[in-house]
């Protein structure tokens, strides 16, 4: 049960601020609240350190729903307990400061995002999802705009039902409800649910949910239901990797990162490249996990999660917190020795040709993503300066971001078994290279710049993805059609002889014969 | 004092009185309280045992003789009225803020008095007489006063009445089966007959056209009703065969039939709901897979099979109801319930669109909600089976699922300036939110409700045993 206190922590700051807003509107320290329960939550994961691997299961459903804090689960649940940590310290910059509702979403999302982290079966991570997906929906559906965002919210949600589904299958197939217990073929399966959950397999880019939302929530949202698919990376057992399958995925997933990392690089700014982000740091995990280093997607994931949440969370400009912000999440996604994502690159699968295919696409899609990275920390879409902020919040708000890329360079040195690795030095000096190459290229190649915000969905760069999405439309379409034959027989007058027809049919074809 | 007089003639007799009753609170009290007081009942007085009131001992006699038949009610049947009354005192009670009072309660509560006595009924084969019965009841509380009926309508009663001599002939082969129990040709005309017979009032797929025209046309609530009601005790009907004869049982072939007809129906819903463009028709694609699902359950013919029907029972019936509740609310602000006329529903009745959401995922099987547990049973006893049809049956959850998403599509495609205005009734908004999170109750902590559910198995022995 301790190790489902940051949860609840989070769970009941969330009830607090939320019932604050309904009756006392105007109540004063509503921030500290919100403070100090992140903070609590922040420092009870780390009371998790001298007691891991600790084990939860709550009998009353079923088979139980299991719990596990483990070298897996304590670097996501630190990097989401910071994360939401971060929100509420760099809240105070915020125009709309204070914004209770928002705090109280923020706290939710965490709180199941533990949860999820927590989750040590299929089942119980299922339910999690399920948690999760229709609290983003609530949430997105609220103040939806445009048809199109309203549109894509519910492709999303289409999708991330699809992945629970999926989720499920793998755990009856395979009877796995416990990952201890995993098969290989079920590890494939939860490969393939995660990477549709983040939008790589199939490749969701054209339909990724965006969002002009610059606050912590809506960083929150992406990035706490990205860390609720990542773990199940983490999970999978290194066997899967070994299945036929499994290097067909694998440059899929090669090639949906590279294009999303491009598209990342070419953003405008960073809000409206954020899900091209989320889905080329997670085709690297994805990656990792086809390629039998389920750690290694641990390491993208955390990289995602705190890199990313520093830049999504930093609104005002500031030339040194810009500079370290660009130095340490760069460092981040080096994939250099000690640094978070050095495990990255390491492989537990016997070569490939496929495998060796799929190898410089993937580093290539670090380098851009470094390179993005670096490009939009130091050139913020919103550059309102720090100083013009009172004293206090220009105080506070570094203390924000710096927890995030603290957290970024501990979990290099002390988040895992194994962590304080040197891992691969040759890919992760080429995607170095790489990205100082792109970096002087870019001024002197036209399609390298930044793109404006419209010509990220230009028909040229959707064009493939387009096609696809048409031929399966096209067969919808053509079902859909004839499903409404069929109907229009059936519920028509000589209805009732079709059906008649249909059981009879049916009946000669199950009674057996007696002669 | 009888049980089946408490149970089977009260309700028929308290039904029939309330269709004097002019008003629509009064109705929806007093048929509440009377089904809610039968379930009390149900639960707090056992069946045919000797009670200790003080010095007076008083037994509820479980056995009603008339006309030569009996009408027998177990203590086992306790808890099995226990919850059908009171699911009944839901829908009642959530009537009246519909307006739909005077149409549902008075012919429902005498639909509920036949379906037990269908239960009840000895020699059981006039179960399919009183079924029957109940079906005509139903035809005046779907029918829309002064309109002709749909073709839904006309389709239900004509299924419904072509099964009854289907039934009642495979019983009369029972009984020769009884006295030359080695009669292959007998036994497989008799099962065909029954096969024929619970295929016709079970609608399994083709035969379930009627049930998505019938939410097109009757107003979603007393169709809702009625879809809960009617299968379900259908069902138990079905499994009392199965409970009696052996060779029923042990037939490989019916349970085989059984297991793909449910399996089709599941198929054929999500694939009809992947494309329906009417939210009714939706919830009755959903009655038909909740139906495939009880017949899986009923394949099985062993103990885990028997439980997953009985577990069923519940969620359904609460999941049934938000959904038709909530529908109703819809329609009352629409012109239909068609894609096209509800875009924006979400932002002028949100509580009921997102009551539609949620039974809908439930029905799709998404974890946390009502419907999960028993699916999650049935679907481990399928992969045990075959795993092509756990994909089959994955596939149809899928296409309901799809369905939802698109619901969800509809219900928030609206002007970005359109205002968010809840246009629900506070007590509809009450029983709307108090639905929804039942439906979240259920789904988390479906163990509340086992006290209700594990003594029903005895009423089938033999196949739960």
């Amino acid at each position: 049960m301790f190790i489902l206190l940051p949860a609840l922590l989070l769970l009941i700051t969330a009830a607090a601020l939320a019932t604050l807003q309904v009756f006392q509107p105007a109540f004063r320290y509503a921030w500290l609240i919100a403070s100090a329960g992140a903070l609590l939550a922040w420092l009870s994961v780390w009371l998790w350190l001298p007691v891991m691997p600790s084990a939860f299961s709550a009998d009353a459903y079923l088979g139980g729903a299991r719990f596990l804090a483990d070298s897996i689960s304590w670097p996501y649940a630190l990097s989401l307990t910071t994360l939401a940590l971060a929100v509420i310290i760099t809240s105070v910059v915020r125009p709309n400061f204070p914004n209770l509702f928002s705090w109280a979403g923020t706290f939710t999302l965490s709180g199941l995002g533990l949860l999820a982290v927590l989750a040590n079966g299929p089942i119980t991570l299922a339910f999690a999802w399920a948690a999760l997906d229709l609290s983003e929906l609530a949430a997105q559906l609220r103040p939806a705009g445009a048809l199109r965002s309203t549109e894509r919210t519910v492709i999303g949600f289409g999708a991330r039902l699809l992945s629970v589904l999926l989720l499920l299958w793998a755990a009856i197939y395979g009877k796995t409800f416990s990952f201890e217990t995993s098969t290989a073929q079920s590890g494939l399966l939860f490969i393939i649910a995660a990477a549709l959950r983040l939008g790589v397999l199939p490749a969701q880019i054209s339909s990724a949910p965006e969002s002009s939302m610059r606050g912590g929530f809506s960083a929150s949202l992406r990035l706490v239901s990205a860390a609720a698919s990542l773990i199940l990376l983490a999970r999978v057992p290194s066997a899967s990797a070994d299945l036929p399958l499994a290097p067909f995925l694998l440059l899929i997933t090669a090639a949906t990162g590279l294009y999303a990392a491009f598209l990342w690089m070419r953003a405008p700014d960073e809000i409206s490249g954020r899900p091209f982000w989320i889905i080329a740091l997670a085709s690297l995990a994805v990656a990792a996990s086809l390629r039998g280093n389920p750690l290694g997607s641990l390491a993208w994931g955390c990289a995602l999660l705190l890199a990313g949440g520093a830049l999504f969370l930093a609104s005002v400009h500031n030339n040194i917190l810009a500079r370290g912000l660009a130095l340490v999440g760069a460092w981040g996604l080096s994939a250099l020795p000690f640094s978070v994502s050095a495990i990255g690159w390491e492989s537990g699968t016997p070569a490939h040709i496929l495998t060796w295919l799929s190898l410089p696409a993937l580093v290539l899609a670090q380098a851009l993503l470094t390179l993005g990275f670096i490009r939009h920390a130091l050139r913020p879409a919103n550059p309102s300066a720090l100083e013009a902020q009172p004293i206090w919040s220009r105080n506070l708000y570094p203390i924000g971001i710096g927890f995030l890329l603290t957290t970024l360079i501990l979990l290099g040195l002390i988040g895992w078994d194994g962590a304080r690795a040197l891992g691969s030095l040759p890919s992760a000096l080429t995607a170095g290279a790489a990205s100082a190459a792109l970096y002087w290229l870019t001024p002197r190649l036209r399609w390298l710049n930044p793109s404006s915000a419209r010509a990220i969905s230009t028909p040229t760069l959707n064009a493939p993805l387009d096609t696809l999405q048409q031929f399966f439309g096209g067969i919808y379409r053509g079902t859909g059609r004839l499903i409404d034959i069929v109907s229009a027989a059936l519920e028509g007058e000589g209805g009732i002889l079709w059906t008649l027809l249909f059981l009879v049919l049916f009946l000669a074809l199950l009674t057996p014969e007696t002669r | 004092m009888s049980a089946p007089f408490l149970w089977i003639i009260f309700p028929i007799g308290m039904g029939a009185l309330l269709l004097l009753v002019g008003r629509e609170r009064a109705v929806s009290v007093l048929g509440g309280l009377t089904t809610g007081a039968l379930s009390l009942l149900a639960l707090l007085i056992p069946i045919d045992t000797a009670l200790l009131l003080g010095t007076a001992s008083f037994k509820l006699q479980g056995t009603l003789s008339v006309l030569g038949r009996s009408f027998t009610l177990l203590p086992a049947h306790g808890l099995l009225l226990a919850i059908l009354f009171g699911l009944a005192a839901l829908w009642f009670f959530g009537a009246e803020s519909l307006g739909l009072s005077r149409r549902l309660i008075p012919l429902s509560m005498m639909i509920l008095g036949l379906l037990v006595a269908s239960i009840a009924v000895q020699p059981f084969i006039f179960a399919a007489l009183l079924i029957e019965i109940a079906s005509l009841l139903a035809v005046p509380m779907l029918l829309t006063p002064n309109n002709k009926p749909g073709r839904g309508l006309v389709r239900f009663v004509i299924y419904q009445t072509l099964a009854m001599p289907f039934i009642l002939f495979a019983g009369w082969l029972l009984t020769s089966i009884e006295t030359s129990p080695g009669d292959v040709a007998l036994t497989n005309a008799a099962t065909s007959m029954l096969g024929i017979g619970f295929a016709l009032l079970l609608a399994f797929f083709p035969l379930n056209v009627w049930i998505p025209m019938l939410f097109d046309e009757a107003p979603p609530y007393l169709a809702g009703f009625l879809m809960w009601l009617l299968p379900l005790v259908t069902t138990l009907f079905a499994m009392g065969f199965l409970d009696k004869y052996s060779f029923l049982r042990g037939s490989e072939q019916l349970l085989t039939a059984l297991r793909f007809s449910g399996i089709l129906m599941i198929l054929a819903s999500g694939l009809w709901s992947t494309f329906e463009r009417h939210l009714g028709r939706l919830m009755g694609y959903a009655v038909i897979a909740e139906t495939g699902f009880l017949l899986i359950g009923l394949s099985l013919a062993n103990a885990d099979g028997v439980q997953a029907v009985f577990m069923q029972m519940i969620p359904r019936g609460v999941v049934f109801a938000v959904w038709a509740y909530a529908l109703t609310i819809i329609a009352a602000h629409a012109d239909s319930l068609r894609f096209y006329d509800i875009q924006g529903a979400l932002r002028v009745v949100p509580l009921a669109s997102m009551a539609v959401i949620a039974a809908g995922l439930s029905a799709a099987g998404l974890p946390l909600l009502a419907d999960f547990p028993a699916r999650l049973i049935l679907l481990q006893e399928l992969a045990t089976k075959s795993p092509t049809l756990l994909a089959a049956v994955m596939l149809g959850l899928l296409g309901m699922l799809v369905g939802v998403v698109r619901t969800v599509s509809a219900m928030a495609a609206a002007p970005a300036e359109a205002a968010w205005e809840a246009h629900e009734e506070t007590t509809q908004r009450i029983w709307l939110g108090a639905g929804i999170l039942a439906l979240f109750v259920l789904g988390v902590l479906p163990q509340i409700i086992n006290p209700l559910l594990k003594n029903l198995p005895a009423l089938f022995s033999r196949l739960g045993g």
